[in-house]
């Protein structure tokens, strides 16, 4: 037997709620000030009394103007049964003359039980749509219009609209016109004679003020009290729904929501999501739920895209970005690999790969859509040199790899900055207290002049312990190595720490490096940029340290 | 049923319904005397309401004497020597051109009677449904008979008028309305049309109308070297004082005032000011008896302030409310009521175009948005949801895509004035930084 868990059927229920236009409306046309009553009572004073109106609905999508138009048609027709004939034509299918008026007079037939013949022609089914009008007006019948995306019917010489308002002002006719258009210029898009013979009656369909959210959403999502459901259940219900409804995070929620997106559509699938996620068990909306509907509909598919990607892939799409960021306005694959090895060169990447896996990867990339093809001239060539482009931005970027799972520290400074401590660094990102990241770096001379304003260091670690160790080799810190106080505007550097440039000997920077350990600034915190090799930092006297030191970093 | 039932609302609302009847335009209430059910029909025949084609119709229409005086002297003296001729009238939308001419119509057919003249045929063709088959206007004039050795009923024609006929034959009045659907590539119909005019023994009058002013020098100038050109008879916009006379001689027949006199001189002004279009004075005056009578119906009770239901009057606020519904664009309440991002995109648009800059990619949008949300701490959307809101303004016709390639290079152009946005804003503390 039909012994459905009351959860199901009342999920069953909102669901098919939220799907109907006409219940979602139905509320609205209690008021006497909405939309819904004042396009009755236009169309009902066309019916009643036979005059001809003309009138404009406009308003975002997903407003509801359709679905309000129906109410109002729907009801009209259940109080005077016969005396309303409803057209309705699209501008998307519609919008050249011949086959609009073809269209308008096999509707005619049909509601009127006429044959209709596919093979009249232009001139014959304007004179019958006219003949029409006239019929129906000597005896009563109102015909309404409805051109859904009127704005399409605007274009071209509009023969359409001016045959029809022409013939309402000049044949004794009782039609109603109503366009319904997402364009708020619509009426501007009329030639002047047509705009001339078209009252000026505009209905504008704003979005839900918060308390017809308020009262939509009880409307919605309350279950009725009757003998279907268990009579326990469904106060449990309501009241768990109240709880939420008034509870100030969901407000926030639905604030942040209604930023981006305020239509009744965009509310409407909201909750479809919420209410899909509820739990069929318990049989009670959460919090959670709308919290899960939120996240999904704010998706951004780009960055899942880069969070899914390969290292190999990641590194791609930095050089493509060093690139673009060297002002070199097109490139192919060919030179991303000539970038990809100069990186490799200059700062001795751990794994270089071979040029068909990164043409792979390449390729991984394009059917991701991460990247494509500039232009699409040239399909003769290889694909390898045929010019890319980016299809995400910087900060998509960015975003991406700092939320990848494994991305390696180096990438995040997108230009210039280039290390390969995939592991170190997940080592010390999870062993560090305070969320600082290790940034070893190892620049090259070239570039010195703009790493100024990419530094982005969070690194911080007292002196003090370096006093500590400062038995560990220096010799081992050799090549290349900087100390730098990367925040001078926040924090004043000791007087003797300089930027040491790479040098052969390293005298000078063992110098300056005990200058800078032996110098007590305890309540001072650097930023100390350490910058090695990777064949360095992976010799067993340095790591034990480094990661020693850096986990009791920060204070 | 008007005069005596005062009292009851009831009755008031067919009051209303023969002040709007009244103020519908010119060519529409031709209700018969077979609609007794509905009461308002009666009634605008016993007020001898002006209908199209009825006797009961007034003969003269208000303010347009003169025009109306010189077409039909045209066609008088075309018929009284007997010879063809053609007139081009030309005027702005909801002048009364089309009116004008009927009465001429019927005045030349009164007159032609009076004056033992054998009557004129006349035949008078929208235009605008004959665009594919902008020769057939030719066949409507004459059809082709099948005997008929001539290969098109152009030539038939011309073969006509160029012989001499019996005094018996009946001259032609021929009224083209909407003229310019006739312009093809090669002029050929309007010149044909124009030229038929000119044959010796041609017995048409010809009257094009349309809205151009200078259709006939622009597209017939093979007329001119021919030193035949039509006459032109312009239609002027009507003036604030026109609007006012006709509206008042409109609502003369009313045994009641339903319109106070200022405010009908506010509608009257502020039409002739924007386009001095009639159509458009006659609806804003039906949609202040609708205010008016929603105002009525709304406040039932004794502290309904104004005038007492027995005796309505629309006023100057319901004639404003009208106006203001009429003539205002519905952009500023849309920018008011849109949701917080997309009017900081609105916002940021407004600023990059603030200079020549005409128009900027998505991108650049994307970068001014992200500037100032991050600048007012808010947690920008990200760039596909981004695009959908710019999607959404597109539709909505704020702003304006081309139909460029690849998501990031579409160039966005803005469609609204930057008045009107600050106007918008003007309220929102959180935006007058923004605009700055």
């Amino acid at each position: 037997m039909g012994n459905e868990n009351p959860a199901e059927k009342a999920l069953n229920l909102i669901r098919g709620r939220l799907c109907d236009p006409t219940f979602v409306f139905r509320p609205l046309s209690a008021s006497s000030d909405s939309n819904y009553s004042k396009l009755k009572f236009i169309v009902s004073t066309s019916v009643t009394e036979g005059c001809n109106n003309s009138i404009l609905l406009l308003g975002p999508r997903g407003s509801g103007k359709a679905a309000v138009l129906d109410l109002v048609v729907g009801d009209l027709m259940e109080e005077y049964p016969d005396s309303v004939t409803l057209i309705s034509l699209n501008g998307l299918l519609h919008s050249e003359d011949n086959c609009a008026f073809k269209e308008i007079a096999r509707q005619l037939c049909m509601e009127h039980h006429l044959l209709f013949s596919k093979m009249a022609s232009f001139d014959e089914n304007s004179q019958f749509i006219i003949a029409m009008l006239r019929e129906c007006g000597l005896a009563h019948k109102t015909i309404i219009f409805v051109l859904d995306e009127f704005d399409m019917f605007a274009q071209g010489k509009q023969r359409l609209l001016y045959s029809l308002l022409d013939a309402m002002q000049s044949v004794t006719s009782q039609a109603v016109v109503v366009g319904i258009s997402s364009r708020l210029d619509a009426d501007q898009l009329l030639e002047k004679r047509v705009r001339s013979r078209f009252s000026h009656r505009k209905i504008l369909f704003l979005p839900p003020s918060r308390e017809e959210i308020d009262s939509l959403l009880e409307h919605l999502l309350s279950l009725p009290a009757d003998s279907s459901f268990p009579s326990g259940y469904v106060s449990q219900f309501n009241e768990k729904i109240k709880n939420i409804t008034s509870d100030t995070r969901f407000k926030d929620m639905l604030k942040t929501f209604l930023n981006a997106n305020s239509t009744v559509n965009s509310l409407l699938k909201f909750i479809f999501r919420a209410v899909s996620s509820m739990n069929l068990e318990s049989g009670l909306l959460s919090l959670e739920n709308f919290k899960t509907a939120l996240s999904s509909m704010q998706r951004q598919p780009k960055l899942e895209a880069v969070r899914d990607c390969s290292i190999l892939e990641l590194y791609l799409l930095v050089c493509m970005r060093r690139l673009e960021v060297k002002e070199q306005s097109s490139y192919n694959f060919i030179s991303v690999m000539k970038e990809y090895k100069t990186i490799h060169d200059s700062f001795q990447t751990s794994d270089f790969y071979a040029q068909n896996v990164c043409l792979r990867a390449f390729e991984h990339l394009r059917e991701r859509e991460v990247i494509c093809y500039a232009e699409n001239r040239g399909q003769s060539q290889a694909g390898e040199y045929r010019s890319m482009k980016l299809l995400i931005s910087a900060s998509e970027l960015h975003q991406g790899m700092r939320s990848h799972a494994c991305c390696p520290v180096s990438l995040h400074f997108p230009s210039f900055y280039f290390c390969q401590l995939t592991s170190l660094a997940t080592l010390f990102r999870t062993s560090l207290q305070f969320c600082y990241a290790v940034r070893f770096l190892h620049l090259s001379v070239t570039s010195m002049s703009r790493w100024r304003e990419y530094v982005n260091l969070r690194l911080t670690c007292s002196i003090s312990d370096y006093k500590q160790r400062s038995s560990y080799n220096l010799q081992d810190l050799q090549v290349g190595n900087f100390i730098y106080n990367t925040q001078p505007h926040l924090i004043k550097s000791p007087p003797d720490l300089r930027i040491t440039p790479y040098a052969k000997n390293c005298d000078s920077q063992q110098r300056h490096l005990n200058a800078h350990i032996n110098s007590p600034h305890p309540d001072q915190i650097s930023y100390v940029c350490v910058l090695a090799p990777r064949s360095l930092l992976s010799s067993p006297t340095l790591q034990p340290h480094l990661v020693a030191c850096l986990t009791n970093a920060p204070r | 049923m008007s005069h005596d039932t005062i009292s009851t609302p009831k009755k008031l609302k067919s009051r209303q319904r023969i002040a709007v009847s009244n103020l519908r335009t010119p060519d529409k209430e031709v209700k018969q005397d077979s609609h007794e059910n509905l009461a308002v029909d009666s009634l605008s025949d016993c007020l001898g309401s002006e209908s199209r084609g009825g006797t009961k119709a007034p003969s003269t229409i208000v303010c347009r004497e003169d025009e109306h005086r010189r077409v039909f002297e045209f066609v008088k003296g075309c018929l009284d020597q007997q010879k063809a001729g053609s007139l081009y009238i030309c005027g702005c939308p909801g002048t009364g051109k089309s009116l004008s001419i009927e009465k001429v119509v019927k005045q030349v057919g009164d007159w032609s009677k009076q004056a033992c003249l054998p009557p004129v045929d006349t035949l008078s063709v929208n235009c605008t449904s004959l665009i594919y088959s902008a020769r057939y206007i030719l066949e409507i004039v004459e059809p082709v008979k099948e005997d008929n050795c001539y290969s098109s009923p152009l030539h038939h024609l011309q073969s006509l008028f160029s012989q001499k006929q019996d005094s018996s034959s009946r001259m032609m009045l021929i009224i083209a309305d909407e003229m310019d659907f006739l312009i093809t590539k090669d002029r050929g119909v309007l010149h044909d049309l124009f030229m038929l005019t000119i044959f010796p023994f041609s017995t048409c009058i010809l009257i094009g109308v349309a809205n151009a002013i200078d259709l006939a020098d622009r597209f017939l100038p093979k007329l001119k070297s021919l030193n035949c050109k039509p006459m032109v008879i312009t239609f002027p916009a009507y003036s604030k004082d026109q609007i006012l006379r006709i509206l008042q001689e409109r609502l003369m027949v009313l045994p009641y005032v339903a319109f106070q006199s200022n405010a009908l001189e506010l509608c009257a002004r502020k039409v002739a000011a924007a386009s001095g279009d009639m159509r458009k004075a006659l609806s804003v005056c039906r949609s202040a008896i609708e205010i008016l009578e929603i105002d009525i119906r709304g406040s039932p009770g004794p502290e309904s302030q104004g005038p007492t239901p027995d005796n309505p009057v629309v006023r100057m606020d319901h004639m404003a409310a009208a106006l203001s519904k009429t003539f205002k664009s519905p952009v500023v309440d849309t920018i008011q009521t849109l949701p917080q991002h997309q009017q900081i995109i609105i916002c940021s648009a407004a600023k990059a175009f603030r200079g020549s800059k005409k128009d900027a990619t998505i991108g650049e949008l994307n970068k001014l948005y992200l500037e100032i949300c991050k600048s007012r701490v808010i947690s920008p959307a990200g760039i596909t949801e981004f695009t959908n809101m710019c999607m959404v303004l597109n539709d909505q016709g704020i702003l304006k895509f081309d139909q460029a390639r690849g998501n990031k290079l579409k160039r966005v152009c803005l469609r609204v004035d930057e008045s009107d946005i600050t106007f918008a804003l003007q309220g929102v503390r959180f935006f007058r930084n923004c605009l700055l």
